[in-house]
Formats: C-alpha cells, structure tokens, sequence
C-alpha cells in the first residue's frame, strides 16, 4: 500500500480575476521504503504538490490517500490529524522552535502527536541519538550549524513514526558535504525504518539516493 | 513536558519584562485607587459604624451625619416610651473653633453625649479617662487631629468657641471624611457652647433596641411617633452618610475613571505586547500546525502566556500596593482593601490578560500552516 497517493490533482488559484491553474492533473505514489525526488525549476508547482500531498493545501479537484486513509479535503481539523499521525515534514528553513532546545524541539512535536508520559521523553532521545546529536541534545537552535538544525529537524519530523517524510529543499542551506550527509540519512530512514521519503528539491545530488525522480514542469510531471 | 508558551515568553525577556510591567502598573493602579477610596469613604462613616446603635433619628433630610440639624431634644422620650428601645439617648454632632497657638483658628467636628461609655464614644483610646468628660471643661480629641491643630496632648488648654478647655485625653481613629479633627465633650457643655443653635436641642437620637425587636418593626414605629423626623437603621444611615460625599464630591466618579483607566493600560499593554509577539512568532505557530497542531493547541499556548502574565502581574501590583500603605499612612491616608477587592481584581486581571489575547487568538486562527514552505 502507498504510504502517499495522489490522483488527477488540479490546483487553481485566484488572481484578480483570472484563475491561474498550477497543477494539471498529477498523480503520483509514493511507496514505504521509497525515495522519490521531485525536480523541478521555480514556479513549476512542486512545492504546491508537496503541500497537497502534506495534507497542508486542499486541491481544486483530485483525490489524496496518506497510507491508506483517503484525505478529506474540505475538512481542516481532519487534514491536521492525518497530518499528526502520518506525515513529518522537513523544511528548508529548519523551522526548529528557537526558545526550545535540540531535545525539546522533538519532544514538544511527540506532544502535539499526543504523545505523554516517560515514553515521549525516550522516543525524542532516542531519535536525537539516532542523529548522532547527544552531545548537542541540549543546545538551543541557535547554537547549532546548519547540518545539525537539519539533523534536529529530521528527528522532529520522524518522531511519532509517521509513515511519510515530506522535505522540502531540505539541502538548500547546507553545504555539499554537510548535504551529502543529511541524504543519507533520508535514505537509511527509508531503507532501514520503511518510510516513504518524498524530497523536492533543485539539487542534483538527491539523484544519487532517490528510486525514482520525477521532473514537474508547467504543472505536469514527466517521468 | 515541554511548556513551549513560557519558553517563548522567557526568550524575549525585555518583551516579557515589559509585559508583566503592564500588568503590575494596572493592577497596582486599580488596588491604589479603590483602596484609597474605600479608606476615604470609610472616614465618612467610621463613627456610625462604631457606636451600637441599631437606630438614628435625625432631622428631615439631613445628608450626612457631619451635617447634623437641630430638633427638640425632649423627643427622644417618646422613643424611649416605645416596647422593643432598650435604650435612646441624645447625641450632639456639632462643628466648633479652636483657637491654635499660632492664632489660627481650625474647625472640629464634636461628638457628644451624656454617657459615652454606653455607646462605645470612642471606641478607642491612646491615652485619658473617658469619664473626665463628666468633670468640666474637658474634651478628647481624636489623635489624627495632629496633621491640623499641631501637637497636643492629656492636660494642655485650648480655647474652644471661646471657652477654656483642657484635653483629658486623645481618641485613635474617629475621623471625618473632610479630615477634620474629631473631638468629644460632655452633652450639656456641648449644648452650652453652641447654645443659639442647641439650648434645649439635639441632632440625633441614638436607639438601641431590646435583644430580638424587630428592627426594622421598631424603625417604622419610631418613623409614627416622629412624623417630623428621618429614621434609618445603622447600615442606612452609613450609607446614606458615604453616598453624600461619593455623589457630591466627585470621589466616585474618579474611582471609576481611574479603575477603567487601569483596565485600558493593563489590556492595551498585554494586548499589545502579546500581539507583537504572537506575528514574531508566527512562523513558529505555522510549525506548530503543520505538524499537527490544531488552533485549539495554539489559543492554549497563548492563553498560557497571557495566564503566566497575568499572575505574575498581579503578584507584583499586590506587593507594589501593599509597599505603598507606610507612605500613604504618612500623608493621613489609608488603604482599605476587603478580601473581595483582592479577589475581585486578581479575577479581573486574568480576564483581562486573556481578552488580551483574544486579539492574537484572532490572528492564529488564519494562519495558513503552508507558511512554514516560505522563506
């Protein structure tokens, strides 16, 4: 079963008095174990589809499953709770909580997932550690580089154990080295822990980890 | 847990240093101003509250109990004719002159009756025999009177509407609204120095009624019996005494003003620093929801802060308040705060952080989580 599924998605938007249309059409899967990468030039709709498929935008028409549970669209409290129990998202800013510390950062994401107890405390340390961030555990973001806000990021996003992992340009303030590291981990989370792993990106170095690369251009993906 | 609301909070500190200030301010500003009135008005009415009677007859109309009017003093027997008056006896309120030392001339407020002890006149003291009053020419005055008469003391001589007194002693705590100085002095003197307005006259008649009369039975019986006259219960009379000067000196508007200005400071500052911080931090409740998070999430982590301000807030406008009591006790003032006031404001304080953060509430509410993709 697709940990992502998305069927004849359109997306329009308003402006002024035109309509634009973004997306025409796109289907798309994404399959557990599985790393698909999005390319792309600026304008060409990815980040839309990315948000689509993150249950965060609501598609003109067209269908969405995240692993297994079709989306009901129109339903913002229903979007957010798939959201909560199936996705997690890594972002290009980071996007990491600045008073909280690396620890915290994926702590206060288990108890947005509703998690509690001693248990959450052990899942966020054990996913910083699987980072290889103890040593940074309790360091506020701003002490952090940019590689390790990353890592912090990751472990945010897989905390809860959701089926798919959304990144979006998640190596485009990093450096090549520090880059390379952080796919690899995007790799080993999708071979080692089965989660469907979607990146969009511009970066020509997600290649090398992806199963497949898809190329969306004027709102249509070609293979 | 992680507690996300107070971490933002205390990552700003001069945001939440400002914030808490607010609060304090207003709140220091609101305990001030309505513990100051309370103590003003508490002066107008402090001796009725204090002496034991159940019933004042006054004359017709008369607005306060400072501005006392003369009618017969014989009427008091019809009072003490009626079942259910264990006692009735006269009480003078009148303003006399004393001359100061240093020739000025200043006004007092004389209380006087033939048997003080009786009706608790007054009720306590910092030095003298009440019983002296019986003696002669003697008087108490009320220790207060110092900020307006200069020192004194239990055996120095005054000129009193021309007559020599000697003090016999000193009151603690009988004042007047005006703050002018309360004194004390036997009936009959008291009647023989103001003689054109007292000779065969009273200003009140103090009732107290037998254990289990009725009292409100005994006042509509009394009202029959002196048609002429104005009959309150003690509560009323106070009442009656307070409102005057809250309705006619402006005291009770000012309160207002100054309460809702309080309120105005107090929710502009939250509002405003809460959503200042709320539009910095609004990538952070955009995370927040693409996460997970649900608004529901958010007005907590808000309603949170506003909380913690508003306690904390609070605490310090309390401790502020309850610092200033020595300097206001300084200048002749007091601070009266009842248990409910301090209830009442720490409420209002928490509701009024949080319709602060109403206005943030209303902000989160449309944050399109999709915010979190831009740069």
């Amino acid at each position: 079963m697709p940990v992502l599924e998305a069927s004849d998605i359109v997306k329009e938007y308003q402006e002024g008095r035109n309509r634009t249309r973004i997306l025409h059409g796109v289907s798309l899967t994404v399959e557990p174990g599985e790393v698909v990468a999005l390319e792309g030039p600026s304008g060409s709709g990815k980040t839309t589809l990315l948000q689509i498929l993150g249950c965060i935008l609501s598609p003109t028409e067209g269908r969405v499953k995240v692993n297994g549970e079709p989306a009901d669209l129109s339903d913002a409290s229903a979007l957010a709770e798939l959201r909560k129990r199936h996705i997690g998202f890594v972002f290009q800013q980071f996007n990491l909580f600045p008073s909280l510390n690396a620890l915290e950062n994926v702590q206060y994401a288990l108890q947005v997932k509703g998690h509690r107890g001693r248990g959450l405390k052990e899942e966020a340390r054990r996913w910083i550690e699987a980072m290889e961030l103890s040593d940074r555990a309790h360091y506020l973001p701003r002490d952090l580089s940019g590689g390790q806000k990353q890592r912090v990021a990751i472990a945010r996003a897989m905390a809860g154990n959701p089926a798919a992992l959304l990144a979006d340009e998640p190596t485009a303030n990093l450096d090549s080295q520090v880059g390379t590291q952080v796919l690899q981990l995007f790799r080993s989370l999708a071979t080692d822990h089965g989660r469907g792993v979607l990146i969009v990106t511009h970066d020509p170095k997600v290649r090398d980890i992806a199963d497949r690369v898809l190329r969306i251009r004027d709102g249509l993906i070609h293979a | 847990m992680v507690d996300l609301a107070l971490r933002m909070l205390l990552h700003d500190r001069l945001r939440f240093f400002i914030t808490v200030s607010g609060v304090a301010f207003a709140v220091n500003l609101i305990l001030s101003q309505v513990g100051l009135f309370f103590g003003l008005i508490s002066n107008s009415s402090v001796i009725v509250r204090n002496i034991p009677a159940e019933i004042w007859v006054t004359s017709k109309n008369t607005p306060n109990v400072d501005f006392a009017q003369a009618f017969p003093e014989a009427y008091v027997q019809r009072v003490r004719s009626i079942p259910g008056v264990q006692r009735a006896d006269n009480l003078i309120v009148t303003f006399l002159n004393i001359h100061l030392p240093n020739g000025a001339t200043e006004g007092t407020v004389t209380y006087a009756v033939e048997d003080f002890q009786a009706w608790n006149l007054p009720w306590k003291l910092e030095s003298g025999d009440i019983r002296d009053l019986r003696r002669g020419n003697f008087m108490f005055t009320d220790a207060s009177a110092v900020r307006r008469i200069g020192a004194f003391q239990a055996g120095d001589y005054r000129e009193v509407s021309g007559v020599r007194m000697r003090y016999a002693g000193r009151s603690l705590g009988a004042t007047s609204f005006t703050t002018t100085p309360v004194s004390f002095m036997d009936y009959r003197l008291a009647q023989r120095m103001n003689s054109n307005l007292l000779e065969g006259n009273t200003t009140y008649i103090l009732v107290k009624a037998a254990p289990g009369a009725n009292i409100q039975a005994l006042k509509a019986e009394i009202q029959r019996r002196l048609p002429h006259n104005d009959v309150y219960t003690r509560n009323e009379w106070a009442k009656r005494s307070d409102d005057y000067w809250i309705k006619n000196t402006g005291i009770g508007l000012n309160a207002y003003l100054t309460v809702a200005l309080g309120i105005l400071v107090g929710v502009v500052i939250v509002a405003q620093t809460l959503y200042t911080s709320t539009m910095e931090h609004i990538k952070e409740f955009g995370t927040v929801k693409a996460i997970g998070g649900s608004n529901a999430d958010i007005y907590r982590l808000l309603g949170r802060q506003a909380l913690v301000a508003a306690v904390l807030g609070f605490a310090i406008g309390a401790l502020l308040t309850l610092a200033m009591e020595p300097g206001v006790a300084a200048i002749g003032l007091r601070l009266i705060l009842p248990a409910p006031v301090w209830f009442s404001v720490a409420l209002g304080t928490v509701f009024m952080c949080l319709l602060s953060a109403g206005v943030s509430f209303r902000k989160v509410a449309n944050i399109d989580p999709g915010l979190v993709f831009r740069s």
